[in-house]
């Protein structure tokens, strides 16, 4: 098998398996520790706070964004961006289709993945600027942190950068790394594992323990009859 | 030797490790792993605000100080500890405000709570903290005041107050009254006046109470903020015990903060059990009174009224709407602070920082001018606070940043309009306006 067969066939098992093992696993060791640790999280169990808490911040719906409304919104932004283009973007969904699965659903116009992805990279470059500036965000910042901006943002760059052969930015990269012109979707497909790779064990598994995180906070202040 | 500086210790590496791996429970673990480090809670602390955006006061920073404590497997040194023991007891008075602007929910008081657990467990605690405690496991409240000082102090109040009302008790361990009222230390020991208003209160309402004289009537826990569960427990214990032999429906907490907290919250996890009676807070109990029509006022304070809402009154207790009922009824010129309720700035006195003693009193000056400057911008004369650690702290700020307020608790504006009953006062008043 040369490289090339192995990224676009076990390497995408690899990133999906590890990405959905992996955040399974997460959520499992939390409720194994948790039933012996933290038992009010038990006892004072209430749905309606739960849920409450997961809504009110899942939408735009709290304090955060009066308090910090550009921030809080660009990370609302952010986080659409990431999410739509990889799952509905109409290349996407031709792979899906042609897969063993055979799994098929809505896709969204090419222009909108393109501004989606436009959209996503600015507010990534941004989130690193804000990073340096700003220092009560720098003094908590780690290496990881750019590296995990970088890590969500090499897919949506090669994305644009492949579906765009004519543009910019292709020649530039092109010119810069020759190699790239016969690597590029391989390399895209790489990074896109990468991320998927990474998310267990660093803290963008926050896509599932954020639910966790919130329902205990929400039934914590749902015992003073208050949702947060 | 800097006066702040942390009781000296023999550094035992082996016993760090284990104090913070039997701490480390799912929740904590978990917030040391998803924190984003998006900086959303900096602007939502005081010390932040009060300290010109110093970056050391953004509440991730204080709060991951646990992740980098988990790290480290118990090699510290006396500067580490010295730098933890800065951040957890002088920096943050685990007020909760952060908690409530994180987008993921991390509760980093509980983060800072838990650092300040694993330093108390190696005896790395601020003196006032540490004496307080001794003071609970001996004599069962934080001034260690004797069962007859207590008693006497009782009885000498109910004396003062049936010059007044002729009628009025102070009924000490009576079985099956209605509520089991419960006081902070302070009263006793600094305010007995303050006993001898709830007392009067409850005379004019008609309030079937008691007070028991047994170890159990002090319902602060100043173990809490020292993170010492084993202590906090046991005064909690306390007076659990205290409400079971009396046999009461209500156990009242005066108009203190933590106590309520601890208590009404912390209590049940400490323990491990429900209660069979129900734990009420002042605020609570007072505005049942004016709902029930129990408790009248013959006018309404006039002079510009705010009022502190205490961390763990409002935000931890959930009365911020209650209090401000009963605002309603007394106040006729009140001001709101911005922001108020459950977002109201800590006073900075909170967290333990006034027991903690002479050693933290500059920082939470400085700190408080966050809340002084609330303050000031309401115009206010009188500023309520339900609670003794902020009363206490209003007052000092009052004349560190030259406020021009009085600080009062709900009882002392009761006090001033109640209206009480011809029948309930004494005979030979017939110059009853002589003090208007």
């Amino acid at each position: 098998m040369n490289f090339i067969a192995f990224v676009e066939g076990p390497l995408v098992w690899i990133a999906f398996l590890t990405f959905l093992l992996g955040s399974a696993l997460r959520l499992l060791l939390f409720f194994t520790l948790s039933s012996k640790k933290d038992k009010p999280v038990y006892r004072f169990f209430n749905l309606k706070w739960m849920l409450l808490s997961i809504a009110r911040w899942l939408f735009p719906a709290n304090v955060d964004l009066k308090k910090n409304p550009i921030f809080a919104s660009l990370g609302y932004i952010f986080h659409i961006c990431l999410l739509a283009v990889p799952l509905f973007y109409s290349a996407h969904l031709m792979l899906w289709e042609e897969s063993r699965f055979k799994w098929s659903w809505w896709t969204m116009p090419d222009h909108w993945a393109d501004w989606m992805t436009l959209t996503l990279l600015a507010i990534a470059l941004f989130f690193i600027i804000r990073r340096i500036v700003l220092p009560g965000v720098r003094i908590i910042t780690t290496p990881s942190d750019y590296l995990l901006i970088v890590i969500c943002a090499l897919p949506f760059l090669t994305g644009y950068i492949n579906t765009h052969p004519d543009g910019l930015s292709y020649q530039w990269i092109t010119s810069a790394l020759p190699i790239y012109g016969q690597y590029g979707t391989t390399i895209h497909i790489m990074s896109g594992a990468l991320m998927l790779i990474v998310v267990p064990f660093t803290k963008l598994s926050h896509w599932v323990l954020f639910f966790v995180s919130r329902a205990v906070t929400g039934m914590e202040f749902g015992r003073r009859n208050y949702p947060v | 030797m800097s006066e702040d500086q942390y009781p000296e210790i023999t550094i035992s590496p082996e016993a760090i490790k284990q104090a913070v791996s039997t701490r480390m429970n799912a929740r904590l673990k978990m917030w040391t792993r998803i924190c984003a480090h998006c900086g959303l809670c900096a602007d939502s602390c005081h010390f932040y605000l009060a300290k010109n955006k110093d970056p050391r006061m953004v509440p991730s920073f204080k709060a991951q100080k646990l992740k980098e404590l988990v790290r480290k497997k118990g090699r510290v040194d006396e500067n580490y500890l010295q730098s933890l023991y800065d951040i957890a007891f002088g920096d943050c008075t685990v007020c909760r405000r952060c908690t409530m602007y994180c987008p993921f929910g991390i509760d980093m008081a509980v983060m800072v709570s838990t650092i300040r657990s694993i330093l108390t467990s190696q005896g790395v605690a601020p003196k006032g903290l540490q004496d307080a405690i001794k003071n609970y496991q001996e004599s069962g409240n934080q001034m260690a005041i004797s069962e007859e000082d207590w008693v006497e102090t009782l009885q000498w109040m109910e004396e003062e107050l049936q010059d007044e009302l002729p009628g009025a008790t102070i009924p000490i361990d009576k079985k099956g009254a209605r509520i089991m009222y419960t006081v902070n230390a302070r009263e006793p020991k600094f305010y007995p006046q303050d006993i001898q208003l709830a007392a009067k209160l409850f005379h004019v309402v008609g309030e079937d109470w008691t007070l028991p004289s047994k170890m159990g009537w002090d319902d602060t826990n100043l173990a809490m903020f020292a993170g010492d569960a084993k202590t906090a427990g046991h005064i909690v214990q306390l007076i659990y015990d205290r409400a079971v032999e009396l046999d009461v429906q209500y156990v009242a907490i005066t108009e203190c903060g933590h106590a309520f907290r601890s208590v009404a919250f912390e209590g049940p996890v400490w323990l491990g059990k429900d209660y069979p009676f129900k734990v009420v807070h002042s605020v609570e109990l007072f505005a049942q009174y004016i709902r029930e029509g129990r408790l009248e006022f013959d006018r309404k304070i006039t002079e510009p009224i705010t009022y502190q809402d205490p961390c763990n009154v409002s935000r931890n207790g959930g009365l911020a709407d209650t209090a401000r009922y009963i605002i309603k009824h007394i106040a006729e010129d009140f001001r709101e602070m911005e922001p108020h309720g459950n977002h109201n700035f800590c006073c900075s006195g909170g967290g333990g920082a006034i027991p903690m003693g002479p050693p933290f009193k500059r920082r939470r000056m400085e700190a408080g001018k966050v809340k002084a400057d609330q303050i000031k911008a309401t115009g206010a004369k009188i500023v309520i606070c339900p609670c003794h650690n902020c009363y206490d702290q209003v007052n000092d700020l009052n004349k560190e940043y030259n406020l021009g307020i009085k600080v009062k608790s709900f009882k002392e504006i009761f006090e001033e309009i109640m209206h009480i009953p011809e029948e309930l006062k004494a005979q030979e008043e017939e110059d009853l306006g002589e003090g208007k």
